[in-house]
């Protein structure tokens, strides 16, 4: 019995316990080691493990929200009630008190490998790169559709409405360019107002940005109705042509009109030998 | 000792029998027996038609004209400067009356000037660089927004005429200021830099005028469209910051300050210019280290550890000013190293295996023989533009010529490649869209439309897909020509950010091939893109160790030593191999006498009695105004030695006199200026307000012989050099070689060393240019030395 005692300490002194606690894999010692707390000396709170549940469900649920509404990013908006539920619950983790120790301290900060914190700047993490806030409007940490939000995927609808209505796979699609070309620009121009750089990568939220581009791309490749913007630019050709000349005009110019600037003559130079040998020369 | 050993390439032998310094003894009538082979009575110059030198030294066939843009020639219109102490007695009654506290003091107000270096420095940067990306940024949000407009109109011709226009109209202010008001001020300023740190005076080099203009050229380069950067006149702009500052004055504005007098003497002066440098390279590029390194590689040749450190604080406080100033603006004030400010952008590290080094040496061959090939197309063009265009307004036109070519190759690239990108995955400033579909912009738009320095970060950082290869390959072609058609041109610019485009773009281009011919691997395209960059500008400007270090600066990473430095070393060799740096073109071009590091090897056979300019004019201790004069305005020396007077007055004989020291052309001007002389040279010589600063104060443009009005009586009275002349100037004896001199000039800095006979009689004097004379050049695998010649009308 002392030797699973001394064993025991030593678990504790690594603060390996835990990995031992259950599992098929258990070295054949370790079961003697079941124990009814768990492997603390004393077991957790129970309000704090039910708030430690709580945050797992609500975790959980956003991630499998947000991975099923991946492609088109609908993230923001289908799985705002999740991610409004994973944060309280992530806060009622940290504020919660009991006798002086909050929730907090028994769950974070331990280990190395902070599987809670983690998980919560994870999702986080996710929810901020794109930007999801921006399409609600926060009063008191209540989430409500935002008006941009909201005349955006108006405008958004009406478009791709009237492509559905009028697209016909049998025909060209001059007939779609032409009857959606207005709301379809119109969706153009809102959106490119929504931001300041008029791309949308600064504050839009992610669901408006995926909209737009996803209509962008049916309204250009698979619909062509860009091919407008092509045109043969004569002008331009020539405009460019002739002063792409004008260099060469010029240097033949300079050249064979300009006045020829005379070739530098050399100095002389005063050395010991030149003058001994001219001094020989006069003698001769 | 004989000589005879050198067999020439013409049928003639030059025979030597005895050593021709033999007959340097003093008062001795040269005897002629030795050269009487040399002699044809039949020819009138006989003495010009030597073919080869005595010592085996290829000689140039004696022309009496110079090919244009000949490298051979030196220029004698460039004077050196003066590094030498004159310690004659006023120095001396100067340290007896300061004593310590004075040095103290002085060393005190040269840190203090070496902040005000770095401060000033930086602040002029800082208003380059802003006014520099507000102004294209208003320009190419303007042209998009017009290419916006009519592209859809069929009419793209307005948008590039404006961009034409816009061109042309930037660059002509600035090509106008350059040619009419400050010529000196063309180019990237670094090879007059370079001179002046060498100690050859170049005129004009650092005025405030040449500042201003500078300083507006680059604005109007840069956003004037033309393939140059800011970096080249930025480290101009300090040297000319730190001239001025030490000396406490500003001759353009007539302005004395009355303070740092004792700073105002070549010596002081040279040392400031060199700190300057480096704090301009410093405030380029984010470096401080590149800078300090940059001013001993390519700058100083007079280098000690107290400059160093000193250089190093100021090129430090440049850099932290600069970021100081740069996040204010950017909205972060206070954050002194605001991130982000970094100009090639920060690189993670790149790791890197064994056998990727012989890529990195590849890159370096690549890097050497463009580089070359560079130069070699940049020398051309100058020659072109020194015989053909040379009225300022042909310059002027030139340039503007230039910017509009700029902008039509610019413009046809985006119109005929169509190199569509989704808008948002890339960082694009001003996406322009053209012919692409919606939510794409046009990588090659997103290129030109931006200053050539935020297009090398877009090549150092984009993800590997972000351009097409052809398109890479036709902009790689386009803007080499470009910058080396730019580089040279009346305006200022400098070639480090073209040349850092060009390379990131081929290393970027050779990348994607590696990538298509492994496809297993993944490539890394901002370590290949870094590697070009440094190969190309390496290969360029032959620049190694600050270069590198610069490089590692600008990209916060150290890690990436290794291959920079690989690269580099052989780009280096491999352009080596072809031709001389950029600079050292244009140095030579100039005819500029500059002094390599090293003295020529195999020298050690050439004398000074050969070295050296023979007949030496030379002043009497106590000597007649009228001589001084007549001297002064007959030849354009400027150090005399003092010698006594001759024995026997006999103008037939050469006779040697026994030197006394050596006098300046400026100090006898300001003692004929205030008139310090005697009717009697025997009446006994009281000065007493003669001191330094008499001669401080018309440092450093001392009036020429002619502005000095000499009255007739005045010309017979005397005057005694001996209180003013260095008593004990450097000499050295006839028999000294060519290395001795070389050595003892180059790590004193002289300007003027009498070469004395065994009786410390003058027999010759050696200067800068003649000892310049003497190069040697290495390509295509050969070496050799070669004796240049002199002209006075380049």
């Amino acid at each position: 019995m002392t030797t699973v005692y001394f064993f025991l300490a030593v678990m504790f002194a690594h603060g390996n316990f835990a990995d031992y606690r259950d599992g098929k894999e258990l070295p054949v010692t370790s079961y003697k080691l079941k124990y009814n707390g768990e492997g603390y000396l004393f077991a957790n709170p129970s309000i704090c493990t039910k708030l430690l549940d709580e945050f797992a469900d609500s975790a959980s649920n956003f991630t499998k929200c947000s991975i099923k509404h991946a492609r088109p990013i609908r993230l923001c908006e289908k799985c705002i009630d999740h991610y409004v539920k994973f944060r309280e619950s992530y806060k009622n983790l940290l504020q919660t008190n009991l006798n002086g120790t909050s929730c907090e301290t028994i769950f974070i900060s331990h280990d190395r490998l902070e599987v809670v914190l983690n998980y919560h700047d994870n999702i986080l993490a996710i929810w901020n790169k794109g930007n999801c806030n921006d399409c609600f409007n926060w009063t008191k940490d209540k989430p409500e559709i935002s008006n941009k939000t909201y005349h955006f995927y108006q405008i958004f609808n009406e478009t791709m409405q009237c492509i559905e209505d009028n697209i016909n796979p049998k025909e060209n699609s001059t007939k779609v360019c032409e009857n959606c070309m207005q709301s379809y620009i119109q969706l153009n121009n809102y959106y490119e107002s929504l931001s300041f750089d008029r791309i949308g990568l600064d504050i839009i939220c992610m669901d408006v940005i995926d909209s737009m581009n996803a209509t962008r791309s049916i309204w250009s490749k698979s619909l062509n109705c860009c091919k407008l913007r092509k045109s043969p630019e004569i002008i331009f050709l020539c405009c460019s042509g002739i002063i792409a000349c004008l260099p060469v005009l010029y240097y033949i110019m300079v050249k064979y009109c300009g006045p020829i600037k005379d070739l530098p003559n050399i100095l002389k130079q005063s050395r010991f030998k030149q003058r001994i040998l001219r001094t020989v020369n006069g003698i001769n | 000792m004989s000589n005879n050993t050198h067999l020439s390439d013409t049928d003639e032998i030059i025979s030597e029998t005895t050593s021709e310094t033999a007959q340097l003894v003093a008062n001795e009538e040269p005897s002629s027996s030795n050269y009487t082979e040399l002699n044809k009575p039949d020819h009138e110059d006989s003495d010009e038609n030597e073919l080869q030198g005595s010592h085996g030294v290829r000689r140039r066939n004696i022309v009496q004209k110079i090919e244009p843009g000949s490298l051979n020639v030196l220029s004698a219109k460039y004077e050196s400067l003066d590094y030498d102490t004159c310690e004659n007695h006023l120095l001396l009654d100067e340290e007896r009356k300061r004593g310590y506290p004075f040095i103290v003091w002085k060393d005190i107000l040269r840190w203090f000037i070496i902040l005000l270096i770095g401060i000033i420095t930086a602040l002029i940067a800082f208003f380059i660089d802003i006014c520099i990306e507000e102004f294209s940024n208003i320009k190419y949000k303007a042209l998009k927004k017009s290419v916006d407009k009519y592209v859809l109109q069929d009419k793209l011709y307005i948008p590039y005429l404006l961009w034409v226009l816009s061109n042309i109209c930037i660059v002509f202010i600035g090509s106008m200021l350059v040619a009419y008001v400050e010529p000196v001020a063309a180019g990237s300023g670094i090879p007059q830099v370079k001179c002046y740190l060498n100690g050859v005076k170049v005129p004009r080099v650092v005025r405030i005028k040449t500042l201003i203009v500078k300083a507006v050229g680059v604005i109007t380069a840069v956003v004037g469209g033309l393939a140059g950067g800011k970096e080249g006149p930025m480290i101009h702009s300090g040297s000319v910051v730190a001239a001025g500052i030490s000396q406490g004055k500003s001759t353009t504005f007539n302005k004395d300050f009355k303070i740092f007098q004792y700073f105002r003497e070549d010596h002081e002066k040279r040392d400031f210019v060199s700190a300057g440098a480096a704090a301009g390279v410093s405030a380029a590029f984010g470096a401080p280290i590149g800078g300090v390194l940059f001013s001993l590689e390519e700058g100083t040749s007079f280098w000690n550890q107290a400059l160093t450190w000193r250089t190093f604080f100021g090129t430090v406080v440049s850099t932290f000013t600069l970021n100081c100033a740069l996040s204010a603006y950017h909205g972060h004030p206070g954050e002194l190293s605001y991130p982000g400010l970094l100009n090639l952008g920060k690189m993670e590290p790149f790791p890197f295996q064994f056998y990727e080094l012989p890529v990195f040496m590849l890159f370096g061959v690549v890097g050497g023989l463009l580089g070359a090939l560079w130069n070699f197309l940049n020398y051309k063009l100058a020659v072109f533009r020194i015989r053909y265009i040379c009225a300022p307004w042909l310059r002027v036109v030139e340039a503007c010529l230039v910017a509009a070519a700029s902008a039509t190759c610019g413009f046809l690239m985006m119109f005929l490649l169509d190199d569509c990108r989704p808008l948002g995955e890339d960082p694009t400033n001003v996406p322009l869209q053209l012919y692409c579909e919606d939510g794409e912009y046009n990588a090659l738009a997103a290129i030109w439309f931006q200053t050539p320095e935020a297009s090398v970060r877009s090549f150092l950082h984009d993800p590997m897909g972000s351009y097409k290869p052809w398109s890479i390959l036709m902009f790689v072609v386009c803007y080499f020509l470009l910058s080396t058609w730019t580089f040279g041109l009346a305006v200022s610019s400098g070639l480090f950010i073209p040349n850092l485009l060009t390379g990131a773009a081929w290393g970027r281009l050779l990348a994607i091939s590696i990538q298509y011919m492994l496809p297993s691997k993944t490539i890394n395209p901002a370590k290949y893109a870094l590697v070009g960059a440094a190969a190309q500008l390496g290969g360029v400007v032959r620049m190694t160790i600050s270069l590198t270090v610069i490089i590692i600066e600008t990209t916060g990473q150290i890690s990436n030593a290794l291959p920079i430095i690989i690269t580099l070393v052989v780009a280096k060799w491999i352009g080596d191999f072809f031709n001389e740096g950029i600079y050292d073109i244009y140095i030579q071009l100039a005819g500029v006498p500059l002094l390599p590091w090293e003295p020529p090897p195999l020298a050690h056979n050439v004398y000074a009695s050969e070295v050296m300019s023979h007949p030496v004019f030379t002043l009497r201790t106590v000597e007649n105004v009228g001589h001084i004069v007549e001297i002064l305005k007959l030849v354009s020396y400027n150090g005399f030695p003092v010698v006594d007077p001759p024995l026997a007055d006999d103008s037939e004989v050469t006779t040697y006199k026994r030197l006394r020291g050596l006098i300046l052309r400026s100090q006898l001007i300001v003692l004929l200026q205030n008139k310090i002389y005697n009717e009697n040279a025997n009446t006994t010589w009281s000065n007493f307000q003669v001191d330094m600063d008499m001669f401080r104060k018309e440092y450093p443009r001392f009036p020429s012989i002619d502005e000095l009005e000499i009255l007739d009586w005045e010309k017979s009275c005397m005057i005694d050099l001996r209180p003013f002349m260095n008593p004990s100037p450097y000499t050295l004896p006839h028999r000294a070689s060519l290395p001795r001199l070389f050595r003892l000039f180059r790590a004193l800095g002289l300007r003027h060393l009498p070469i004395v006979n065994d009786v410390n009689e003058v027999v010759g004097i050696v200067t800068r240019k003649d000892i310049a004379r003497y190069r040697v050049w290495r390509h295509r695998g050969h070496m050799g030395m070669e004796e240049l010649v002199l002209s006075s009308e380049i």
